[in-house]
């Protein structure tokens, strides 16, 4: 299994941690590699909920920024335009209500212009006046250094009142010039050369325009908290066909193909589910005339051999008849009959064998176990066998009980001794000893070895394989080709385990690890 | 297929930083025009005889007001008695320009372009029959340069005109003549293409013979 290390990780969706033991139950190890595992994490930070909610923050920002960043300034723009028209004009009006010598005199100007300055509307100003060569103001310097040269300009070169915004050292200020004129008959009117500057700090304008902007601002991030709200409500809402689709793709992973969704709605995630449950219908479809298609090849083998037995006994019946006679007849004759008979004996065998594995598919093998002692079972095998001749070395130590099936652990044996005599070198060896299981259960070994050339790496992950030919250059085996795929289900049966190597100093060896006692595993 | 994401990410976010950056706080403006000028009362006379005009320190000219004390000093000044309007002292407003930039004047940092003349006599106005005023001069007049001109100009022109709307024609000592409007009105109807007072000078006759 995975090394699990999903605790306290939140699952992609953010819902519950998924229980991963229910969903694979064996054979997960290398499903999920570590960089996966980085990247769904990578994957989360960037989820869909994350996306989702950032969008609509997003959107929520943007109309809420937008509509205070208008809205604030079109107040200061309104603000400003107020405060800037009141003060023109009140100047024009308190210019225009005083009398000014002509020429300029340099005394008593000032006090004009403290007069003026004083009534000066929305806030006091400053009141400057420039004539000839005449620089006077109603406060400390004559001359003020906030008036820009344009403004001057603008002032000399066309008898209008006009203004200026000056922000100077973070501190803004309204510059009014305001020319002077004076009627000299019922039409004309002539410039006196005279012009007056008045200049006012916005320091309320500022603050007020300050008190907007912290509005704006105030009324813009409460609305990035309620869009929050919305934009999780959306995210849900898509999600949760998300998380649907992913919890059924993992459910018909583990097999249980007839997994469907609830299809709701008509939207996209609803196509997407609905094709989802089209694909798993077809999917299912398939995978069970798959199986019906193998079932039905298994039965076909096993009708065959089953067909092949009745005539292969009569055969066999003539055969050995035949072989009785056969020294009677002239010599070719007398090959061709043995030829004959072997050749019968050989097919019966592998009828037998595909029988037998037939019942393995079929899953019709059963296991009668009885209490022996494993030394003697196998000595027992290799009498029966006749492998009594040297060919075959034995070390079985005495006292093992175990509890099997007699009849098939004579089978496994059988099988891989002879497989050892048939491909290996002799002498064979077969050993028996107790071990013990990963995962605690006391086991009998069983290791056949051989002195022959071993096997090929390249044929080692088929050795089990039905009809695996080792040698490829050996068309023609001496066996049936089935024997190590019976041994294999037979140990399986036993709830055991065999495996094919090689000996480090030469050959190959079998090793079988059945439980002491397979009892009680129901069939 | 990151930097797409953050591009239009980016491109969606730079609008409102934008309108955010562009306008906090008060910013500065150009020179807006609001409104006419100012109309003030001048003084110290608000009835007053006369307007001279001098010289500003940007070359511009201006008018100064004067009074002239009831001493009856000069036989042809005569009282507004009747009439539309009466010249009461073109001559002497005339004079008193010639006598350049009093005290208080030149405390104010005005100047003449004419040279200081104290003859009390030789300055005659008078009205054409076509409308013009002309004016005779006890100088040179090939010697001035435009701006004296225009304060010879407007000078008579605002002595004989309260609005100042004549077509003054100047003759100097030297038969040197100059014609022209002055043209500061801001109220003036025909600024045509002449606004500021371009004198026409023209010498009508070869120096010598004096009409």
């Amino acid at each position: 299994m995975s090394p699990a290390p999903t605790a306290g990780v939140p699952a992609p969706d953010g819902g519950s941690p998924v229980h991963d033991g229910a969903e694979h139950p064996e054979g997960g190890g290398g499903r999920r590699d570590p960089g996966g595992r980085r990247r769904a994490r990578w994957s989360w930070a960037f989820g869909l909920r994350t996306r989702l909610t950032l969008a609509f923050l997003l959107v929520a920002a943007v109309s809420a920024g937008t509509t205070a960043a208008l809205t604030y300034r079109e107040a200061r723009s309104a603000l400003l335009q107020t405060a800037q028209d009141t003060a023109v004009s009140s100047f024009r009006d308190e210019v225009r209500q005083t009398g000014f010598p002509m020429p300029l005199q340099a005394e008593g100007i000032e006090g004009v212009l403290r007069d003026i300055a004083r009534k000066g509307r929305p806030h006091p100003w400053v009141a400057f006046a420039e004539y000839g060569s005449i620089r006077a103001s109603s406060g400390t310097s004559p001359v003020s250094g906030v008036i820009t040269p344009q403004l001057r300009r603008a002032a000399r070169a066309n008898p209008h009142g006009s203004f200026q915004r000056v922000v100077k050292d973070g501190v803004p200020y309204l510059t009014i010039a305001m020319p002077t004129v004076f009627p000299t008959g019922p039409e004309g009117v002539l410039p006196t050369g005279l012009v007056l500057y008045a200049v006012m700090r916005m320091t309320d304008e500022q603050i007020n325009v300050e008190a907007l902007l912290t509005a704006a601002r105030d009324g813009a991030l409460p609305g990035l908290v309620v869009a929050l709200l919305p934009g999780l409500l959306a995210a849900r809402s898509v999600l949760r066909p998300v998380r649907e689709l992913r919890r059924a793709a993992r459910s018909m992973g583990s097999g249980r193909l007839d997994t469907r969704i609830q299809v709701r709605g008509g939207d996209e995630l609803a196509d997407l589910a609905r094709t989802f449950n089209e694909s798993a219908e077809q999917l299912e479809h398939s995978v069970r005339e798959l199986r019906q298609a193998e079932a039905r090849a298994r039965r076909f083998a096993s009708d065959v051999s089953h067909e092949l037995r009745t005539p292969l006994a009569g055969m066999l019946a003539v055969t050995e008849v035949l072989d009785e006679d056969a020294g009677r007849l002239d010599p070719d004759t007398a090959r061709a009959v043995r030829l004959i008979s072997s050749e019968t004996g050989k097919l019966a065998g592998l009828v037998e064998d595909l029988m037998e594995i037939s019942r393995f598919d079929a899953r019709a093998a059963e296991l009668n176990t009885d209490e022996l002692d494993a030394a003697e079972a196998v000595r027992k095998t290799l009498e029966n066998r006749h492998w009594t001749d040297g060919r075959v070395r034995t070390e079985l130590p005495e006292g093992i009980r175990v509890r099997l099936d007699p009849r098939r652990f004579d089978v496994v044996v059988a099988n891989l001794v002879g497989n050892a005599l048939r491909h290996g070198g002799t002498p064979v060896t077969v050993r028996l000893r107790r071990g013990t299981g990963s995962d605690g259960v006391p086991l009998l070994v069983t290791e056949v070895a051989d002195n022959g050339p071993g096997i090929r790496p390249e044929a080692l992950p088929h050795i089990f394989d039905r009809f695996y030919k080792a040698d490829a250059a050996r068309t023609r085996s001496e066996g049936s080709g089935l024997g190590l795929a019976i041994t294999l289900e037979n140990v399986r049966l036993h709830r055991g385990t065999v495996r094919a190597g090689n000996r480090p100093e030469g050959g190959a060896v079998f090793t079988v690890e059945i439980p002491l006692h397979t009892e009680g595993d129901g069939r | 297929m990151r930097h797409g994401h953050v591009r239009r990410w980016a491109l969606a976010a730079a609008p409102v930083g934008a309108l955010l950056l562009a306008g906090c706080g008060i910013q500065g403006t150009g020179v807006v025009e609001a409104g006419g000028p100012a109309s003030v009362r001048v003084g110290p006379d608000p009835d007053f005889d006369a307007l001279l005009f001098f010289r500003l320190p940007d070359g511009e000219l201006t008018p100064v007001v004067r009074s002239f004390p009831p001493a009856n000093a000069f036989p042809d000044e005569y009282e507004q008695t009747g009439g539309p309007v009466l010249p009461r002292s073109p001559e002497r407003a005339v004079l008193a320009l010639l006598a350049g930039p009093a005290k208080e004047d030149e405390a104010a940092g005005l100047s003449t372009s004419l040279p200081r003349t104290t003859t009390a006599g030789g300055v005659r106005v008078r009205s054409a029959a076509d409308g013009r005023v002309l004016v005779n001069l006890p100088l040179a007049l090939g010697a001035l340069d435009a701006t004296a001109v225009r304060q010879l100009i407007c000078t008579a022109a605002y002595s004989k005109d309260r609005d100042g709307r004549v077509t003054v024609l100047v003759k100097g000592r030297d038969g040197v003549t100059a014609t022209g409007i002055c043209g500061l009105d801001l109220n003036g109807e025909d600024p045509g293409p002449t606004p500021t007072a371009v004198a026409t000078r023209g010498r009508t006759a070869p120096p010598g013979p004096t009409p």
